[in-house]
């Protein structure tokens, strides 16, 4: 599904990623996980064409797609919830939703009708933000932005889903809420990669792990694997 | 002074300053989208008066040559978009500013080499005569430019709120990279922008051309008014460029009128000084205009 080899990137002179390679199989959760600056979300950015990659490929499907924009890659069936959520906070979620579903909508007319069914299904998901799907997304929690951002991501029907630091911000409670999610997205055969703080957590619903430090993968495996490795433990999982 | 004759002069320089709002309206679009403006949006107004005034000359009807000028506009907007734009944005670069300024300078000395230094009379179909209405005589002409400027610009809000284009349009003005993520492209979003702005900058050289004349400089004076216009009412607010474009025509009328025709040009530039000073993100903006 996603292949990524030996990539290189980052913010102008400094590199933030020192040739990153990972695999994300059909029908799995991979789980990345790591210290704060270790390139977690740059490696996410440099998958979804945020960010170009300085060296190597990212393939997709076994094609390559490093280099391409990121609404190129989008409409290749690849959705990013990213860091921080970005919702579109003058939008109402409803709107935010649609968006999500932009690249296969009608532009003009008709393009409620024909995304109907799958607003039925994230509100089906997200009961919340069906009550609130007039209301500005701006105006929501942090819980709720980020129901609104993975509602979204989901919109587009996508093949491969990453999602960046989803509990991040959020109450325990939210937090366990937003696994909940993720682990039924799962169940329904979702394909996704995880960016994680809370790596206990990450490590409960993946099905294999990537741990990063300084911008490369430093030890990688089954979650049943990771817990036996005591560096790793003492470091990361508490 | 009988309170009609104030009225009368009011209501005239209002309906002139939606002209203003809405060349001041072209610049929130591609503000929106991109966070740069044309400072050449004079030349794309004057430009396209120029050639539709070509078109009417080899006897088109004046209903042909409205569309013909709109898209004409369009298109130069997207050539300001590739040559002065694009570079500079990919780059991050505010270089936007002097190519946009440059490329305004070689329209003007295009226009001058083609259509000449004079000013040129544009004939209308509509009717210049004035008629009577609520206690003030207003022209069709007038009246045109008024219908002509609120149908666009409501045309292009209602397409912006009702259609998922205009949703688009938004999300990319809200954060770019998240609506890259949805699979919007940016850089077509910006192009759009720029295409609509040379459209609405056409149609107020169309419709200001038969009360002006057409001439290579007959949009310096408008553009700068329409510049004060944006600033006051904020880059953001379509609604506000019409409410500060109307008011700031009144209030030229009037200054000319009652402290001498010099001082046409002064208000625009007092309440330019104004809001700068006291409230930079403007009257009814929401973002703060950056300095540069």
């Amino acid at each position: 599904m996603l292949l990524v080899e030996d990539v290189y990137a980052g913010y102008g002179l400094s590199e933030v990623l020192l040739g990153t390679s990972l695999a994300v199989k059909p029908g799995t959760v991979v789980a990345l996980i790591g210290a704060n600056g270790a390139g977690k979300t740059t490696t996410m950015r440099a998958i979804s064409g945020l960010l170009r990659p300085a060296r190597g490929r990212v393939l997709l499907d076994g094609n390559p797609v490093q280099g391409l924009a990121a609404s190129r890659i989008a409409r290749l069936g690849l959705a990013h919830a990213p860091e921080g959520r970005k919702v579109f906070g003058t939008l109402c979620v409803e709107d935010n939703l649609l968006l999500g579903a932009y690249g296969r909508l009608p532009r003009f007319f008709g393009f409620r009708g024909r995304a109907a069914s799958d607003l039925e299904r994230v509100y089906a998901l997200f009961p919340r933000l069906r009550e609130r799907r007039r209301q500005l997304a701006g105006t929501l929690s942090g819980g709720e932005q980020q129901m609104l951002a993975i509602g979204r991501a989901l919109m587009a029907r996508p093949k491969l889903m990453l999602l960046d630091e989803p509990s991040m911000g959020l109450a325990p409670v939210i937090v366990q809420e937003v696994f909940r999610t993720i682990r039924q997205l799962k169940a329904e055969g979702m394909t996704m990669l995880l960016v994680e703080q809370f790596a206990k957590t990450a490590l409960e619903v993946a099905d294999y792990a990537y741990v990063m430090e300084r911008g490369r993968i430093a030890i990688e495996g089954t979650p049943a694997e990771l817990r036996r490795d005591e560096r790793l433990l003492a470091a990361y999982l508490g | 002074m009988p309170a009609s004759i104030v009225a009368q002069m009011a209501i005239s320089g209002a309906l002139m300053g939606l002209v203003y709002a809405l060349i001041a309206y072209g610049f929130q679009l591609t503000y929106a989208t991109s966070k740069s403006i044309n400072f050449g949006q004079g030349e794309l107004v004057m430009v396209s008066a120029f050639f539709s005034l070509t078109l009417l000359d080899l006897g088109l009807s004046y209903w042909l040559v409205l569309p013909a000028g709109l898209l004409f506009g369009a298109a130069l907007g997207l050539v300001v978009e590739r040559a002065a734009v694009r570079l500079a944005l990919e780059q991050k670069s505010e270089g936007w500013i002097l190519l946009t300024i440059i490329l305004g300078l070689f329209f003007f000395s295009a226009a001058e080499n083609i259509w000449g230094r004079d000013d040129r009379p544009f004939p209308t179909p509509i009717p210049s005569e004035s008629f009577h209405v609520f206690g003030v005589d207003v022209t069709p002409l007038e009246l045109s430019v008024a219908v002509g400027v609120l149908a666009v610009m409501g045309l292009i809000e209602l397409l912006k709120r009702k259609t998922l284009l205009g949703k688009a349009f938004e999300a990319v003005s809200v954060d770019r990279d998240a609506g890259e993520l949805m699979g919007i492209s940016a850089k077509r979003t910006v192009m759009l922008s720029y295409a609509l702005s040379g459209t609405v900058a056409a149609l107020a050289g169309i419709l200001v051309s038969p009360i002006t004349t057409v001439g290579p400089t007959m949009a310096s004076a408008l553009v700068l008014k329409a510049f004060s216009v944006a600033v006051v009412a904020g880059l953001d607010s379509g609604f506000g460029v019409v409410l500060v474009g109307m008011f700031l025509g009144a209030l030229e009328t009037l200054a000319s009128f009652y402290v001498g025709s010099g001082w046409r040009e002064a208000p625009g530039l007092v309440l330019l000084i104004l809001a700068l000073a006291v409230r930079p993100t403007g009257v009814f903006g929401k973002a703060a205009i950056r300095k540069v």
